[in-house]
């Protein structure tokens, strides 16, 4: 991928994916995903906390949460609902925000520049015998070509994140 | 990106000063053992030990001069880690695992005392 004479250069579209079965039934699920008070209760990491959380669930409709690490570090993240299927599917956009839900750019909470502003979370709920099957898929919306000095920014980065990761 | 790897590059960065030879080996392209030991009050072996860690963990290479060996930074290993990609999949397994842990939470207290979730 040597466009633009940068050897860097990474492809512009990247998806995670994610599968695993929950021992309990699809409406429980799908509740535990779509219900303030069921999410606030799983969602981030071990340890953390989720003190925010409202979920307007229907097209067009807002997710707005936060999210707090023991030392007390905020993180806020806001979505819009594409569309919903109950108790089947949702998908909604990521996007890193402030306390009054307005879009942040990820360096704001020190990311790399090239941190897609805006991605995309699909997740499906199959019955499967009793259990439920959760597939996540998570995209990037392609935030253009690489920008140069990105080096600096990855080494912030890592610095947080491995604080980050020694926390977890 | 295998877990290994990451785990390795971690590993590597847990340590201030390492990752300030990383942080001076981004900003100055190549240096000696030599000139990334002086702004540490640290002698050349216990630099050369930090320096090992990070060639093991592939954060950088060394020349093949055998009295200087100039070191250079990697970038790939620190783009992976600041993958997006990589740090969304390490965050959702681990809301998976509490997801896990309250859906069973639940069900039990729905089978203790018949209450509905």
């Amino acid at each position: 991928m040597a466009n633009n004479g940068d050897s860097n250069t990474e492809p512009p579209e990247q998806e995670l994916v994610i599968t695993r079965v929950f021992d309990a039934p699809r409406e429980l699920v799908f509740k535990a995903w779509t219900e303030p008070e069921h999410f606030v209760r799983w969602w981030g990491p071990k340890g953390y906390t989720t003190p925010f959380c409202t979920i307007d669930l229907r097209p067009g409709g807002i997710m707005h949460h936060c999210m707090r690490s023991p030392e007390g570090r905020e993180v806020w993240t806001k979505g819009v609902f594409r569309a919903i299927v109950v108790p089947e599917r949702i998908v909604l956009t990521d996007s890193f925000a402030d306390a009054e839900g307005n879009v942040v750019s990820p360096t704001h909470y020190g990311m790399s520049p090239d941190w897609p502003l805006e991605t995309l979370l699909t997740v499906t709920f199959d019955e499967q015998a009793g259990k439920t099957k959760v597939t996540l898929r998570h995209a990037g919306i392609p935030s253009g070509t690489e920008r140069d000095g990105t080096q600096q920014g990855w080494l912030e980065t890592v610095d947080r994140l491995a604080e980050y990761l020694a926390e977890a | 990106m295998p877990t290994d790897t990451l785990d390795s590059t971690f590993a590597a960065l847990a340590d201030p000063t390492r990752r300030a030879i990383l942080a001076r080996l981004a900003s100055g392209g190549e240096a000696s053992v030599k000139e990334l030991a002086e702004p540490f009050e640290m002698t050349l072996p216990a630099v050369s030990k930090h320096l090992k860690v990070l060639e093991r963990a592939g954060l950088i290479s060394r020349g093949r001069e055998a009295q200087s060996r100039p070191c250079r930074l990697e970038a790939s290993p620190l783009r992976e880690v600041s993958d997006w990609v990589e740090q969304y999949r390490r965050f959702w397994e681990q809301s998976f695992d509490r997801l896990d842990d309250y859906l069973h939470e639940l069900r039990r207290g729905e089978n203790e005392d018949g209450e509905q979730w």
